[in-house]
């Protein structure tokens, strides 16, 4: 009489889901490093260093937070968004946006730093919302995708980066062939040289956490997100709440792109997304959208870089490290899809 | 049922319809029988077409027609039964099949891609179709095959810019020249004017007095009794009857589809001590919504249920949005309580007091992928103690919740699972629960015992009443005459967006519901 099986549910149970993204993160180690092995590196040594390197001394840890940062801001940017069913894979043209908004703010606007950094923090926020604006309305008015709308967007901002940086703003004492001059403006440190974007970053993923769990606002957008149809049904504004959610979360790219410029790197250079935006997709994936997950999330991915920049002084290419992103895609997918099955016993059936 | 009768005759049948006497029918379903999870769409069916035979398929909504025709033409494949096409047993694994031997169908929503011309559109998908095409030969081979079969088309003309009449001549030119034998069509006439039903009638005839055959699908009376030889009625998935149309009347067709066995239990009459209807609560002052309602005027009193029947589609969705703020009316007014409601929006309504238990739960009733304290909580939300100020508070959502789900008899294991995990009885129960709660004044509850099993039917018909006994307006929109007949003190029939007749249930002739359902009004019925 007693039997088991297998019953699809149509929902993952939320603890469920956790447990198969940290067994998915370690299956993929599991295989990087049986690959590591049969190429004939030692996968334990090749872990230990990273591992060593990241957190053994305070340089490591200090770099690591560097890493983390503008990894939090990309992350909750893309999570804040699919709160209500979009999808921002802009936030790296918006990441840019706010970087080139703050430079610019920097190097043009005279003025005491209490006034010309508030201002470049609030220039780069308002820069990102800026430029998924027009995603945003298409979306909200026309319908149209915001998958492609702020993808194209990326290439424009990453360019305009690109030229300001080398023609019309290129540093003028002629050191630096591909940047701007060093912003005399800079976010304050706030641990070793870790600066005061991390612990705003922090800050902003609790406040957005509690936004979203514990505010009526919160839950209208949670409803939205879910099923327009329902919110609509309840009398819930849903166009106006994906306005509001998709330039906010353009604004926290942008604001990313401003502690990036004037905190880690100081002046403004092609490049300087270092496609954290694309990386903040993945962080806010593997955190399904959680603001508190981003920061665990938006950890592990910076571990990860951080080991790849080691991995290269150990002979391996940079390539090893997408090859492990990847994998921890893969395995997240297929956990996601397990974590809907629960085992029952068939005796044990409730009418 | 009355098998035999039902059964004509088939050598009377041949001898009516000019036949020799040996002339096998060009298609007959022997016992055919469909099974979908839980539903049995079609059961033991019988239905043969000869040459030269216009024969109606007549039923309510769900009565199996459709399905039927899906069997017939290679959609479904049927789980008993069998299909005779011209005297052999065939089997149709796709609609391709079935046109490969003569049979071809028009749906009532025209399968045509609307960027192409009339042209493409015939050859399309058609294995006679030459390797190498060009537009001017494709036109000439349509204005030929147009001309042949005697259905003026413009074979240039892109199928975007064609009124709908023409655009059901390509479908049926296109049908045609597949070499159908058999054509049927589903509601054709519900897209056409009518002086485009008469130009369709007189092809039809033209079409089956070359010895072909035609299965007429309709909910008009009148027609069917216009262009039809034969009726056949199908109600609950069986046959009912087939009849000659010329022995038929509206009056008894009618009786046929709806006259099922009708188990009356009066829940009309209220307990001693309960007031009967009171004063008006919602109005409708010839509301109107462009292109779906026309002239509506109604008004439902305080303690008063009113029953709105008719076939699913004619309105019945808009007239529930337009009552309950989803959607304003292009002109006339809503009223309720004496104050306009009109343009208020939906939130606005049911803070007024007005619930609504939606027509499509999973679309719009619930959110299916939240919690169930989310979903239970999605109309007080608003209100203390959920929210205070601009704070929502999680744990007086699970209470309110819970009293919810309490009242509602569900037992819920877990308030934080999905609310998809549910049966559908159990979120019907629930979503009830909550309208309950916020319709002071008025309720709206579109079909909501569909899909449910009888308790659950039950329980709804029950907390309706309660309602009605609380002095809340309760509108009752349903297919189910059965349950409109037990709980509405009056019932409105809707038809193509308009009221056909309003008439107290209690003095409620069947027959009469089921002529203004197919489209009569109450003055030309009675």
């Amino acid at each position: 009489m007693m039997g088991w099986r297998l019953q699809r549910l149509p929902s993952a149970k939320p603890r469920l889901a956790f447990l198969a993204r940290a067994v998915s993160v370690i299956l993929a180690l599991l295989v990087a490093g049986l690959v590591t092995a049969a190429a004939g590196f030692h996968p334990f040594d090749l872990g230990a260093e990273v591992v060593s390197s990241s957190f053994g001394s305070r340089f490591g840890i200090e770099d690591l937070g560097l890493l983390l940062t503008p990894l939090i801001y990309t992350g909750l940017a893309v999570a804040v968004g699919l709160r209500i069913g979009a999808w921002n894979i802009g936030a790296e043209g918006q990441f840019n946006i706010g970087a080139f908004c703050a430079a610019g703010v920097a190097l043009f606007v005279p003025g005491p730093v209490w006034m010309v950094l508030p201002l470049m923090v609030f220039g780069g926020a308002l820069g990102g919302a800026a430029w998924i604006l027009v995603p945003t309305l298409a979306r909200a008015y026309a319908d149209v995708s915001e998958l492609i709308t702020t993808l194209l967007l990326n290439f424009v901002a990453l360019l305009l980066v690109y030229y300001v940086a080398t023609g019309p703003w290129l540093d003028p004492s002629g050191h630096a062939l591909a940047t701007t001059a060093r912003l005399p403006v800079a976010i304050p440190e706030f641990w070793g040289i870790v600066h005061w974007g991390f612990p705003v970053a922090v800050a902003m993923a609790m406040a957005l956490a509690i936004l979203f769990a514990l505010t009526r606002w919160g839950y209208e957008i949670r409803i939205s997100g879910s099923n327009p149809g329902a919110a609509r049904y309840a009398g819930i504004p849903v166009r106006r709440h994906l306005i509001t959610v998709m330039l906010m979360s353009g604004a926290i790219a942008g604001l990313g792109g401003v502690m990036e410029v004037a905190g880690t790197v100081g002046r403004l250079q092609g490049g300087i997304s270092n496609n954290y935006g694309y990386l903040g997709i993945m962080v806010a994936v593997l955190a399904r959208a959680a603001p508190l997950g981003v920061l665990a999330s938006a950890l592990l991915m910076a571990v990860i870089l951080n080991g790849g920049i080691i991995l290269q002084t150990q002979g391996l290419t940079t390539n090893t490290v997408l090859a492990v992103t990847g994998l921890i895609l893969l395995f997240s997918a297929i956990g996601d899809e397990l974590a809907h099955y629960r085992v029952i016993r068939t005796t044990a059936q409730r009418a | 049922m009355d098998g035999g009768g039902a059964m004509l005759d088939e050598v009377d049948v041949r001898h009516r319809l000019g036949l020799d006497p040996g002339t096998p029918p060009l298609v007959a379903l022997r016992g055919v029988g469909k099974v979908f999870p839980g539903v049995i769409a079609n059961a033991d069916v019988h239905l043969e077409v000869f040459p030269g035979e216009i024969h109606a398929l007549l039923g309510e909504n769900g009565a199996g027609k459709s399905t039927l025709m899906n069997v017939l033409t290679g959609i479904y494949q049927p789980d008993s039964g069998e299909i005779v096409v011209a005297g052999y047993p065939r089997t149709f694994s796709s609609p391709q099949d079935a046109i490969r031997a003569g049979i071809g169908m028009v749906h009532q929503h025209f399968k045509l891609v609307q960027a192409f011309t009339v042209a493409e559109n015939v050859h399309l998908g058609w294995d006679r179709t030459p390797a190498r095409v060009g537009a001017a030969m494709l036109e000439a081979r349509t204005a030929e095959l147009a001309a042949r079969l005697n259905l003026a088309v413009r074979p240039e003309a892109t199928v975007a810019d064609l009124s709908t009449g023409e655009q059901q001549r390509v479908e049926i030119l296109r049908v045609l020249s597949r070499d159908a034998k058999v054509l049927i069509l589903d509601e054709p006439t519900a897209v056409l004017t009518p002086g485009e039903a008469q130009d369709l009638f007189a092809a039809l005839r033209a079409f089956v007095a070359q010895g072909n055959a035609v299965i007429f699908i309709s909910h008009k009376l009148d027609e069917v009794l216009e262009i039809a030889h034969r009726v056949t009625v199908l109600r609950a998935g069986r046959n009912v009857a087939t009849r000659w149309a010329s022995d038929c009347t509206e009056r008894s067709l009618a009786q046929m589809m709806v006259g099922r066995e009708i188990v009356l239990t009066d829940m009309r009459t209220r307990a001693p001590g309960i007031a009967g209807p009171g004063a008006p609560v919602l109005r409708l002052e010839a509301v109107a919504l462009k292109g779906v309602l026309q002239d509506i005027s109604l008004e439902v009193r305080a303690g008063e249920v009113l029953g709105v029947a008719g076939v699913a589609g004619n309105g019945q969705r808009e007239l529930c949005q337009i009552m309950t703020g989803l959607a304003a009316p292009t002109s006339g007014r809503v009223l309720l309580d004496g104050a306009d409601i009109s343009r208020a929006g939906p939130g606005a309504v049911a803070t007024m007091g007005v619930g609504h238990i939606p027509e499509d739960r999973l679309a719009s009733g619930v959110a299916a992928g939240l919690s169930i304290t989310e979903n239970a909580v999605l109309r007080e939300y608003r209100d203390r103690p959920v929210s205070r100020g601009p704070w929502y508070s999680p744990r007086a959502a699970l209470d309110l919740a819970r009293r919810i789900a309490g009242a509602a008899e569900v037992v819920v294991p877990d308030f934080a699972m999905p609310v998809r995990n549910l049966s559908g009885g159990n979120q019907q129960r629930l979503v009830a629960r909550r309208e309950m709660r916020i319709a002071r004044r008025a309720i709206v509850a579109a079909y909501p015992s569909r899909g449910l099993d009888v308790g659950a039917i039950n329980m709804m018909m029950r907390y309706l009443t309660e309602l009605r006994d609380q002095g809340v307006a309760v509108v009752l929109v349903s297919e189910e005459l059965e349950e409109l007949l037990n709980l509405s003190d009056r019932i409105a029939v809707m038809f193509h967006g308009r009221i056909m007749g309003i008439v107290p249930a209690a003095a409620a002739d069947l027959d009469d519901i089921g002529l203004m359902m197919g489209g009569q009004r109450r003055d030309r019925a009675a």
